[in-house]
């Protein structure tokens, strides 16, 4: 009662944000990555988390979904809806491709495969010309129903609506047949196949679903921004950065990896916007002009990622459960 | 156009290939870990190489006798420090927390060099020599193939001659009954991760004179080191050998005749196939997986 209770609190304030904060783009933009990435690596998690198989490749969906909806609308002028549903579609036949060559294998060989599947994927969007190659893609207009798609706020419900649904279909799917198989598969695979339990079955199950969703995000994140490339939607650098929320919220967990975008996002936008270095020279402790304070203005807003890899670093040696592992009790 | 060519000035890219390949092979067969800061070890070896000829005013070949030790120092700290933390997870921990390595040491690197390409021009960079009439070969290109099969010589005497190299090659067949033997595993892990990033170190510099100098480099180099290790067999020095030059083959073919273009989508094509028809390599132990 007390959960669903928070839930509903939770629910509505989510719902209520954008009208609270107004039209405030800069707000609800980094609302709606913190979204996505909650989203994404929800999705990341019902693979990586409850089936445990870490996929080091899901960019490749999430670029299927981005690159085949705006290719659909810039050549066709479809039904965006329509588009989407497409791109769900290309990503789980690169799912299925995928699956059918690395679910044979385990241990190391996944990981390495599901890299490859997706720098195969980037090379191939990067060498043709109907995906705009190095260029990408720009979409100039496009319109669903009467909603205001210039204004953040459609995206921003959006990605809400999305990242509900994955967490209805991780809460339902860990307390199902397909969910207990998959975690059995996850502790001890051998032990899961002997008792009969189809595993290549299962796991193509948990990909496609995780693909799919991903795909998804990336049509979304496609229609919002407008413009795509390859270094954007495609590259390893989101792969790394999906699973590393979900590591440090917790993987496994429902709701570990919304713990984790909720904390990363802020952090890559403040070091992004280089809030971090304004607010040392504003407090007085560093000059603007000495040779701290310009390395501060120039360089940190690129160290993002390296405060990434620290904390990838830190939370592998330190907090390999996450946030959430360090309130559960030691199984 | 001569089909020698592209077979040739391929063989002699592969040889350094096969180095870092053998570099990712020995850390695999020793700690079974896959090393995915590999590329970035090879991009600081760039690096070395470049800053030992500008300021130091060393060749880069010559530079070799600095850079080896400096890097099997670094590679044996890392895994004291870091590495040996996690050779108990799971294998995704590890892929993880060398990732987040790499990510630190190629933004580290991109912060202190900026991300402009430095290229490093020695006399005879761009020198060639003919061979057979009509088939080019690039003198640094022949160099560093040379280095590298020196190197691969004096490892492979190493590993089957000394005491050392003997525990090594104990622990990778079967870490548990090496330590029962009094073999210092833990040592090992550190010796082998050591030469491992010195090999990688040293196919970076080797490729300096020829390449880009720039701090995300080594992402590309990664790749193509995993897909040697998978095509030799991972944790088979000999097959990372062989199929360092195979994949150098390859690339040097595709490009002749498709585009260089796609080259690399056929090397992980190689890759996956690899993957789905004999996944424990040309080389690999079979029931490896």
């Amino acid at each position: 009662m007390k959960q669903i209770a928070f839930l509903a609190v939770l629910a509505a304030v989510a719902v209520a944000l954008p009208l609270v904060i107004g039209e405030n783009p800069y707000i609800i933009g980094i609302l709606i990555s913190v979204l996505m990435m909650a989203a994404l690596s929800s999705a990341w998690n019902i693979l990586g988390g409850y089936a445990g198989q870490y996929s080091f490749g899901h960019a490749a969906y999430f670029g299927a979904g981005a690159y085949t909806t705006l290719i659909l609308l810039t050549l066709y002028n479809l039904n965006p809806l329509f588009c989407i549903a497409v791109g769900i579609v290309v990503a789980s036949i690169i799912a299925l491709i995928t699956g059918s060559i690395v679910f044979r294998l385990r241990g190391h060989y996944f990981g390495l495969a599901s890299i490859a599947v997706a720098e195969v994927v980037l090379l191939s969007v990067l060498n043709f010309n109907f995906t705009g190659g190095a260029q990408g893609i720009l979409l100039t207009d496009v319109a669903l129903w009467d909603l205001d798609l210039n204004s953040k706020t459609p995206f921003y419900y959006g990605m809400l609506l999305v990242l509900v649904v994955t967490l209805s279909i991780t809460a339902y799917l860990r307390r199902s047949k397909t969910g207990y198989y998959l975690q059995a598969i996850r502790e001890d695979q051998d032990a899961a196949a002997s008792l009969g339990i189809n595993i290549s079955f299962y796991k193509n199950k948990a990909l496609l679903i995780s693909a799919a969703l991903t795909s998804v995000l990336g049509s979304l994140y496609g229609l919002y921004i407008r413009f795509i490339d390859t270094s954007a939607v495609l590259d390893l650098r989101l792969s790394i950065e999906i699973i590393l929320t979900a590591i440090i919220g917790g993987v496994g967990t429902l709701w570990g990896p919304v713990i984790g975008a909720l904390l990363l996002v802020p952090l890559a936008e403040m070091l992004r916007s280089n809030l971090l270095g304004d607010v040392l020279i504003k407090a007085g402790l560093v000059s603007e002009t000495s040779g701290v304070g310009l390395f501060l203005k120039g360089s940190l807003a690129n160290a993002h990622v390296l405060v990434y890899g620290i904390i990838t670093v830190l939370c592998i040696l330190y907090l390999p459960k996450g946030i959430l592992g360090l309130f559960r009790r030691n199984k | 156009m001569s089909f020698l060519q592209p077979l040739i000035s391929g063989t002699l890219t592969g040889g350094v290939y096969a180095l870092a390949g053998i570099g990712m092979s020995l850390v695999f067969g020793v700690m079974n870990i896959s090393n995915f800061a590999h590329g970035d070890l090879m991009m600081l070896g760039m690096y070395l190489a470049f800053f030992a000829f500008t300021l130091l005013h060393i060749d880069p070949y010559i530079s070799l006798v600095l850079i080896i030790p400096i890097s099997f120092l670094f590679g044996y700290m890392m895994e004291r420090i870091f590495i040996n933390k996690v050779i108990h997870h799971p294998h995704q921990n590890q892929i993880l927390l060398t990732i987040g390595l790499g990510l630190i040491m190629s933004n580290t690197a991109l912060l202190a060099f900026t991300s402009d390409p430095k290229i490093l021009t020695t006399t005879y960079s761009s020198s060639a020599f003919t061979l057979l009439g009509d088939v080019s070969v690039s003198v640094p290109l022949l160099l560093s193939f040379l280095i590298t099969c020196a190197i691969t010589a004096i490892l492979y005497l190493f590993l089957s001659k000394t005491s050392t190299g003997m525990a090594l090659r104990a622990t990778s067949q079967n870490r548990e009954a090496a330590q029962l033997m009094g073999i210092n595993v833990a040592k090992m892990s550190a010796i082998a991760f050591g030469i491992g990033t010195a090999l990688a170190a040293t196919a970076g510099a080797l490729i300096a004179p020829t390449y880009y100098i720039h701090p995300l480099a080594g992402h590309s180099f990664l790749l193509k080191a995993f897909t040697i290790c998978v095509l030799g067999g991972l944790g088979s020095v000999v097959g990372a050998g062989v199929g360092g030059i195979i994949i150098g083959v390859v690339e040097a073919m595709s490009s002749t005749y498709l585009s260089s273009d796609w080259k690399d989508v056929i090397v992980f094509v190689i890759f996956l196939a690899v993957l789905l028809l004999r996944p424990q390599g040309l080389f690999g132990k079979k029931g490896g997986q």
